[in-house]
């Protein structure tokens, strides 16, 4: 019976086995989130503003509620990171048009304040730190999570610039930024879900009681 | 003032028989649990649904972002949209462990056929609810969803496409579609909902409940009627089934406030992006709770007759569903409960347990060679379950079922 169960288990892992990577043509690198550390926020937002925000929007979210969440002065905020003069109640959209995208990219850039929740945030991580010089392609590099990509490497920069470890925590603390700003009240919720929790733990204790209380009565 | 109401409309009278004095038989389990958490279910995803529509907006060009600005800016908004998407989610696990106890206790028997119809009717309305509600937020899943389901319709010989464009109200899905759905989805299928819930509820305490040994507990009674083998229901069934709302809510708030997303199950990734008509993703799924008559549709990979394979799969999807409303007349045992009930019903029952599950799980995942003849397989076990019914009930020898309820 035993010798059965194990082989119907190796024929079950043999059909329903998935065979594919989990990061395009590798797998995903080990990628813990961590939203709980507004200094590793602040600078994931501004290496966004710079490097990303130029093409890819966050037009679901607002300045000034990114501002708040983040602990960022509005002054400071407003002065360094809002550079169209919108007000710190808009959402964040650019002013990048469809038509010059696709003339100048080939590709109009997606808007990514959901793309933490589209793709795993193991994928994000991964995926910008795998590109890799491919004189074939339009702008000399290729991606190997992303086969192919329009974007260029924009973090170039970066990367030659940086030893690997600083760089490798740049596209750490840029990946939780994703992360929250794809739900930004995850905080908030989790918080609130621990009061919840131990009031409803209270509460089915005391309804047990009550329940075993009347229960006897039956008998 | 209590006599002054009462002596125009019985509300004391009312009250007492349909709640506070209703009899409940002494041996109801863990079962018996779930029809009063599906009723506080139905409550929740009304109020937040209510909560959510305020502001919402039905147009295609607006569903989308309106659903992040819900999510962002709206106070609590999140909450809401939480609640009310695990609530579909736990709505279906209720109700299949609902529908679970009618069938492992003979709950449809005679004379209970019509509360067996009335649930059966809530649960296609509740099918009908979960699709037009997963189409609102308008995400990728929510339009390719949208798009295979209506596109089925188009497989019926001669009026199929007319149909289709018919109830899409375009040749393709559109934000016509969009808002008719939203319109069934908050109005027209709630009202029936609560309608047929209501009566589901008026039926059963008119007839009394089942118990888990299917015994008549009206064929012994006091003085004043009431069934000896019974109790009130307040306080010995409310207490218990507020206990059962403590242990529910532990984990469905659990799920809300730390995995809202459920894994992909409750919130679909690929609904995280807007509805595009021109990009197909890879591998569209429907919500888990239909997986199992979607890989009956995937089964079904051959014509026959002159039919389609896709209508044929259609059929045979709707046939899984419809045929819970047959089990009343296909059931000929003598006794209702599984636990006098012989082996045959042991045996099949648990062929469709495991059946309704593999179902599941095939429907979840892209289809293979191996795991299409799987589906074939379970899928003729999940019907065999229902169409030899008339014959093994008849076939089997049952146990002798007691007079009063065992202690």
């Amino acid at each position: 019976m035993k010798f059965f169960s194990f082989f119907l288990l190796i024929l079950a892992f043999n059909i329903f086995g998935a065979d594919e990577f989990s990061c395009g043509s590798i797998e995903c690198d080990d990628f813990t989130v961590n939203i709980s550390n507004n200094a590793e926020l602040q600078s994931g937002l501004s290496t966004y503003m710079n490097y990303c925000y130029g093409c890819h929007s966050l037009q679901y979210s607002r300045y000034k509620r990114v501002a708040e969440d983040l602990d960022i002065p509005i002054d400071l905020y407003i002065e360094n990171l809002i550079y169209d003069g919108s007000k710190p109640g808009e959402l964040m959209k650019i002013s990048l048009s469809k038509e010059d995208a696709i003339n100048w990219l080939g590709a109009y850039p997606p808007d990514l304040t959901l793309e933490a929740r589209v793709r795993k945030p193991e994928w994000i991580y991964t995926y910008l730190r795998s590109y890799y010089l491919d004189s074939s392609r339009p702008y000399g590099v290729n991606n190997l999570v992303y086969k192919n990509v329009s974007m260029p490497h924009v973090l170039e920069d970066l990367q030659t610039s940086l030893t690997e470890e600083d760089f490798d925590r740049v596209i750490s603390d840029l990946t939780n930024f994703l992360v929250y700003v794809s739900d930004p009240s995850a905080r908030e919720r989790k918080q609130m879900g621990v009061y919840v929790l131990l009031f409803l733990l209270l509460f089915t204790s005391f309804a047990f009681l009550l329940y075993r209380e009347y229960k006897k009565e039956l008998k | 003032m209590l006599q002054w109401i009462n002596s125009r409309f019985p509300i004391t009278d009312l009250v007492e028989r349909h709640l506070s004095k209703y009899p409940a038989p002494t041996n109801l389990n863990f079962w018996y649990l779930f029809g009063f958490l599906l009723i506080i279910v139905l409550v929740m995803q009304i109020l937040t649904g209510l909560w959510l529509m305020m502001n919402y907006t039905n147009t295609a060009e607006e569903a989308f972002s309106s659903v992040e600005y819900i999510m962002r800016d709206v106070e609590y908004g999140w909450l809401l949209r939480y609640l009310h998407a695990a609530g579909a989610s736990a709505f279906f696990v209720l109700i299949y462990l609902h529908m679970f106890r009618g069938m492992m206790y003979g709950s449809y028997q005679k004379p209970r056929e019509l509360i067996w119809l009335g649930g059966w009717v809530t649960y296609v309305l509740l099918c009908a609810e979960g699709f037009t509600g997963y189409v609102l937020p308008w995400g990728q899943m929510s339009f390719w969803a949208a798009q295979v389901i209506i596109s089925l319709l188009g497989s019926i010989p001669f009026i199929g496409e007319d149909l289709a464009t018919w109830v899409r109200g375009d040749y393709l899905i559109s934000g016509i579609t969009l808002s008719r759905l939203f319109a069934f989805h908050v109005v027209l299928l709630p009202i029936m909902l609560i309608a047929v819930v209501f009566f589901h509820i008026l039926a059963l305490h008119e007839i009394g409940s089942n118990n888990p040994d299917g015994i008549d507990i009206k064929k012994h009674v006091d003085d004043d009627g009431v069934p000896l083998d019974s109790k009130p229901f307040y306080p010995y069934d409310i207490t218990h089934d507020v206990y059962a709302l403590g242990v529910f809510l532990i984990f469905f708030c659990a799920i809300v406030f730390f995995f809202p997303g459920g894994g992909g199950y409750i919130l679909e990734t690929v609904n995280f992006e807007p509805a595009n008509p021109l990009s197909t993703p890879e591998h569209i799924v429907p919500s888990w709770y239909y997986t199992p008559y979607y890989a009956m549709l995937r089964a079904v990979d051959f014509s026959l007759f002159g039919l389609t394979a896709k209508f044929l799969g259609f059929v045979t999807m709707a046939a899984g569903i419809a045929i819970f409303a047959a089990l009343p007349w296909l059931d000929r045992s003598p006794v209702k409960s599984i636990r006098y009930k012989g082996i045959y019903s042991k045996i099949f029952l648990a062929g469709f347990v495991v059946s309704f599950f593999v179902l599941g799980y095939l429907g979840l995942v892209p289809p293979t060679e191996i795991k299409n003849i799987l589906a074939k397989v379970f899928t003729i076990i999940y019907f065999s379950y229902f169409l030899l019914m008339p014959i093994y009930t008849r076939l089997e020898k049952c146990k002798p079922v007691p007079e009063r309820v065992p202690t």
